[in-house]
């Protein structure tokens, strides 16, 4: 399902946005490459409306003034809920850089956060982890268990540059002290998902976040890197759509047919 | 009659009330472990001395409540250290397994043990299908026709296949075959009437875990005599087993002291998790039918009742020896089983106290309740 691009204009500024689906709404927090259009954000699509916008500085747009943080980038998606999506709380889908960030979104705006996906959350590696190379060989061996999986049309390495410095803008450390001691302050239903070959962040991540976290289920994803919608797209999606579909009830097997799926 | 001493396995390390399924296993440890799974093993071996004549374990997972994943390696440790005493595992959870492997397994143990073994096929509690990924709405399908190809693997001379609607094999032959001809007597939970009329469908033994009351216990026992006839049997005091908890000591209040305290530990410290867990597959699924939900609902009804009710009810075993022997005899009075399943290690109730009990069973109680 093809994404369009819209333009927000929020309090903190102009913001760039791709929207696509119908359904329950999902605010999707793009990676550090930016956004893709990956298999499974589109199947995403197919379940809900999915809106994702860019963080500023990403793909070619610009900084904001005073949006220079991972808590102030999350104040701009906590206004972003109530301005463009208009239905707080919202089901939030952060994918590493993005998962940082819905982390503190969750933390600093409870209200704003119903259910809570983090998928292989940056952020939060234990003595700080890995810094991804600039080499563009080496930083897709270290992201991608699969990369001839990478569909046609998707370039990773795209606005690298750009995304980089925009990342160096948000992220001060690969561990985040003062996020794990407001991890307490989330109230939404989560999930933690992380490849079981991620080079990135490593499991530790997810530990902390199960052992730290009120509501809180952590699941590998086998034989996928730390770009799992590449390495494992249907299974990230998968995960995700019973999930946010289902709620807690996404422990229990829904049986062949699904017939009795109990939704929210 | 005929007496079974159980033993759940609790992992009584864990301290704190906690509502969390599954519960974090860092908080397991492992030394402890061992400690108390030499103290259990030690029990059941004192148990088979003292006169009772089956040991009884059976299989939960991931939670503290019971160590015992897979009760049949508790079975195989047992088999060389006792020598007379029944195996009954009570017993595989079917629907979570591959059947041909409980057919297999329980063979090998009826034939290590000389034919020693009672098969439990049971359903298994709600959060045990979270637990292996199994859709609890088709626990009731999957347990009918594994306990139908488990008896086929167990009996069938011939290499034969299977093509049914959960399980398909296009060709089964297991070594070894069971000892005990035709197979080994097979029990099942009745705790609705449901399972009580499978069970009786199956010709297995009548088993009833949670004894309510005595009027819901002869409820499911008519269900399941009028079941047994329909298919052209009649069952005997023999294919009944009641479980009841049992607190003895001469000290009256210390036996009741030990039970409360007990109780509360089992229900908070070990079996907050499994009710979130419990709470979610009974709320989101088929699982529950009417009966079933009845069998919860009276389950945590039970468990707020005060053990001095529980005794006025008849249906614990709590006090003085002389109590326990006119307590079990009231039982046997109402619902007139063949067997009873004593079950003492209720939550984290001493093991010491656990010791002495036995030996007041075999010396007090027993003998003035065989003969039954």
């Amino acid at each position: 399902m093809a994404y369009s691009q819209h333009t927000a204009d929020l309090a903190q500024g102009s913001v760039t946005y791709h929207k696509a689906g119908s359904g329950r709404p999902l605010l999707y927090l793009h990676s550090g490459g930016g956004f893709m259009e990956t298999k499974a954000v589109q199947t995403l699509a197919e379940h809900f409306t999915v809106f994702a916008p860019v963080a500023p500085g990403f793909q070619g747009t610009a900084m904001l003034d005073g949006v220079d943080s991972i808590k102030s980038l999350a104040d701009l998606w906590a206004t972003f809920i109530d301005d463009v999506i208009g239905a707080a709380p919202a089901d939030v889908l952060g994918y590493s850089f993005g998962g940082y960030t819905a982390a503190w979104l969750a933390a600093g705006h409870p209200d704003k956060v119903d259910q809570l996906l983090l998928q292989a959350p940056a952020g939060l590696a234990p003595g700080g982890g890995s810094g991804i190379p600039d080499d563009p060989k080496e930083r897709v061996t270290m992201l991608y268990k699969y990369p001839d999986r990478m569909p046609e049309g998707i370039q990773p390495g795209a606005n690298y540059a750009q995304n980089r410095k925009a990342i160096k803008q948000y992220i001060k450390t690969g561990y985040d002290e003062d996020l794990v001691t407001r991890l307490d302050d989330i109230v939404s239903l989560s999930l933690i998902v992380l490849g079981t070959d991620d080079k990135l962040v490593p499991q530790a991540t997810g530990q902390l976040l199960k052992e730290k976290l009120n509501r809180v289920h952590f699941i590998y994803v086998y034989d996928a890197g730390h770009g799992l919608e590449i390495d494992q797209p249907d299974r990230v999606a998968e995960l995700a759509r019973d999930f946010f579909t289902r709620g807690e009830a996404f422990l229990v097997n829904a049986g062949r047919d699904g017939a009795n799926v109990t939704t929210r | 009659m005929k007496f079974a001493y159980f033993h759940l396995m609790p992992y009584t390390g864990k301290k704190d009330e906690t509502t969390d399924w599954p519960v974090a296993n860092k908080l397991f440890d492992p030394a402890l472990g061992k400690q108390l799974y030499d103290t259990y093993l030690e029990s059941m071996v004192q148990a088979e001395a003292a006169g009772f004549d089956w040991l009884g374990c059976n299989e939960h997972h991931m939670s503290p409540y019971g160590m015992m994943a897979n009760p049949n390696i508790v079975a195989a440790t047992l088999i060389p250290r006792t020598t007379t005493a029944s195996l009954a595992v009570m017993g595989q959870l079917v629907p979570l397994l591959n059947p041909i492997r409980v057919a297999e397994e329980y063979a090998m143990l009826d034939v290590m043990s000389g034919g020693r073994v009672i098969a439990g096929l049971l359903r298994g509690i709600p959060h045990e299908y979270v637990a292996y990924n199994i859709p609890p709405d088709e626990s009731h399908g999957r347990l009918s026709e594994a306990i139908d190809l488990i008896i086929k693997a167990w009996t069938e001379p011939e290499p034969f296949g299977w093509e049914g609607e959960f399980y398909q094999y296009r060709a089964v032959s297991i070594w070894p075959r069971p000892m005990q001809k035709p197979y080994p007597r097979i029990m099942m939970s009745c705790s609705n009437e449901v399972s009580a009329r499978v069970a009786a469908q199956k010709g297995a033994m009548f088993g009833l875990a949670n004894l309510q009351n005595f009027n819901h216990a002869r409820k499911l026992m008519q269900a399941y005599r009028e079941e047994a006839k329909d298919h052209g049997w009649e069952p005997t005091p023999e294919d009944f087993v009641i479980a009841l908890t049992a607190s003895i000591d001469e000290d009256i209040d210390l036996a009741k002291e030990r039970l409360t305290e007990g109780r509360r530990y089992f229900a908070n410290v070990l079996g907050g998790g499994l009710r979130t867990a419990q709470k979610i597959v009974l709320q989101k699924t088929r699982y529950m039918d009417d009966d079933t939900r009845s069998k919860f609902q009276g389950a945590d009804k039970q468990a707020k009742i005060s053990v001095d009710d529980l005794i006025n009810e008849g249906i614990v075993v709590c006090g003085t020896p002389e109590m326990a022997v006119e307590q079990i005899k009231r039982v046997h009075g109402e619902l007139g089983m063949g067997n009873v399943n004593i079950n003492m290690k209720v939550g984290n109730i001493p093991d010491i106290a656990i010791t002495n009990q036995i030996k007041i069973f075999g010396e007090k109680i027993l003998p003035q309740l065989k003969h039954l």
